[in-house]
């Protein structure tokens, strides 16, 4: 690591790094793990420094209001949308909208290999075909999601993707500039299964959040978002 | 109170583990078990209260989408949540030009490390002793800067410095307390 970099990280867990260069140091946080590691080591050793700090017992509001904006939706809170997951939703988009290409490329050979994979099993239709991998933040791919356009579906097939108990995983679009809109339940224990959508989501995000049990019953994301992937064209 | 577990008798982990899964109830076990802490930390650093009220609501809301990040491997649970509440915090006074309450100096952190109830005691011990390797001017800057969320400037004005001196000073204070803290 640069020295310039290692000072930064030394800056940033102090907290000392001004607020431009402190953003410019989080951006490259999200993209370097060696990075995060060191962060991550350094936070760790100055950690009994936060032991110093008096306990202090917040005022019940807080929680009051942490819990407005968590639970907002579930089924014994009368819903308006869950507010906190929509902006994290909204956020992840337009970080992905300015982000990497590698994660396309990424996406775009996994792409290939579903292609490759159904034309062995159906015939290839011409037209508007977009595919996301949908992760837990880079991490192994918990599904594939493939739109085809002009048949008007989604077909999703579940790699790793797991419904807790009690729990349904929802599927969501998310475009730029517009609130969640449910694609629907995933089905617990299906490798694969299509979703009639005739609206064809070709660009933002596809992802997953933990819903009660039968979906969200607002309307909106209401539980954590567990997976998400950016919609790429079909080539 | 013991850092691995909780009045409610769970684990610190087994609360952010039932929390990824959307398990509200174990949410707001973790809430009661670590946000007189949480708040603390950030009361101290923003030094204003309402604003520390909504770095602690903000903790929360990432925590609740975010607890799935978790692994234990990558360290204690709640120098995790600390790390993430500090992090919004000190975001929070960088950006925004807010009135804050005077600083609390904090010369006797040294003798607090050593107090029984700080953590885990080979960490806090290292610390304790690294810290104590660097001058005291050094040290209060670290001190100061982390547990108070000074900025280059204010421990400038402090410590009757250029602020590019207090840049050099930190740096280097950073990697003396790594090189002892890797040999302990």
């Amino acid at each position: 690591m640069s020295e310039e970099l290692d000072n930064a990280a030394a800056e940033y867990v102090l907290g000392t790094l001004p607020a431009d260069e402190r953003a410019r140091f989080a951006e490259r946080l999200r993209s370097d793990g060696a990075l995060r590691a060191e962060v991550s080591r350094l936070q760790a050793r100055l950690s009994p420094l936060d032991n110093l700090a008096a306990p202090t017992t917040p005022r019940p509001e807080v929680w009051a209001n942490i819990e407005r904006l968590t639970l907002r939706g579930a089924a014994d809170v009368p819903g308006e949308p869950a507010a906190s997951n929509v902006i994290a939703l909204r956020r992840r988009v337009n970080m992905w909208r300015g982000s990497t290409f590698i994660a396309g490329a990424l996406a775009a050979g996994l792409a290939a290999i579903v292609v490759l994979d159904r034309t062995a099993v159906a015939p290839v239709v011409e037209g508007g075909r977009y595919v996301a991998v949908v992760d837990s933040d880079g991490h192994e791919p918990a599904l594939i999601a493939e739109v085809d356009t002009v048949a008007g579906i989604i077909r999703v097939r579940s790699l790793k993707a797991e419904t807790p108990q009690g729990k349904s995983l929802e599927l969501w679009h998310v475009a730029e500039g517009h609130e969640p809109r449910s694609l629907g339940i995933l089905k617990a224990g299906l490798d694969a299964q299509t979703i009639q959508d005739a609206t064809g989501p070709v660009d933002g995000l596809i992802a997953v959040s933990v819903e009660p049990e039968g979906g969200s019953p607002s309307g909106a994301p209401t539980g954590p978002i567990v997976y998400t992937g950016r919609l790429i064209p079909v080539e | 109170m013991d850092q691995g577990s909780t009045r409610t008798g769970g684990s610190l982990e087994n609360l952010l583990e039932e929390t990824s899964r959307g398990n509200h109830a174990a949410f707001r076990a973790l809430y009661d078990a670590v946000s007189p802490k949480l708040f603390g930390i950030v009361l101290r650093i923003t030094r204003n209260r309402s604003m520390a009220e909504e770095v602690l609501q903000e903790t929360f809301v990432k925590v609740w989408q975010k607890a799935e990040k978790f692994s234990p491997e990558a360290g204690q649970p709640m120098a995790w949540l600390a790390a993430i509440a500090r992090n919004r915090a000190i975001d929070r006074i960088r950006a925004e030009k807010v009135e804050r309450s005077q600083p609390m100096d904090d010369v006797s952190a040294l003798e607090r490390l050593a107090a029984p109830d700080t953590g885990d005691p080979a960490t806090r011990e290292a610390l304790r002793k690294c810290l104590g390797q660097l001058d005291d001017e050094a040290r209060n800057c670290v001190i100061l800067a982390y547990c108070s969320g000074f900025s280059r400037e204010e421990l400038a004005e402090r410590f009757g410095r250029p602020v590019g001196t207090i840049k050099t000073l930190l740096f280097r204070s950073v990697r003396l307390l790594k090189a002892c803290l890797e040999s302990e």
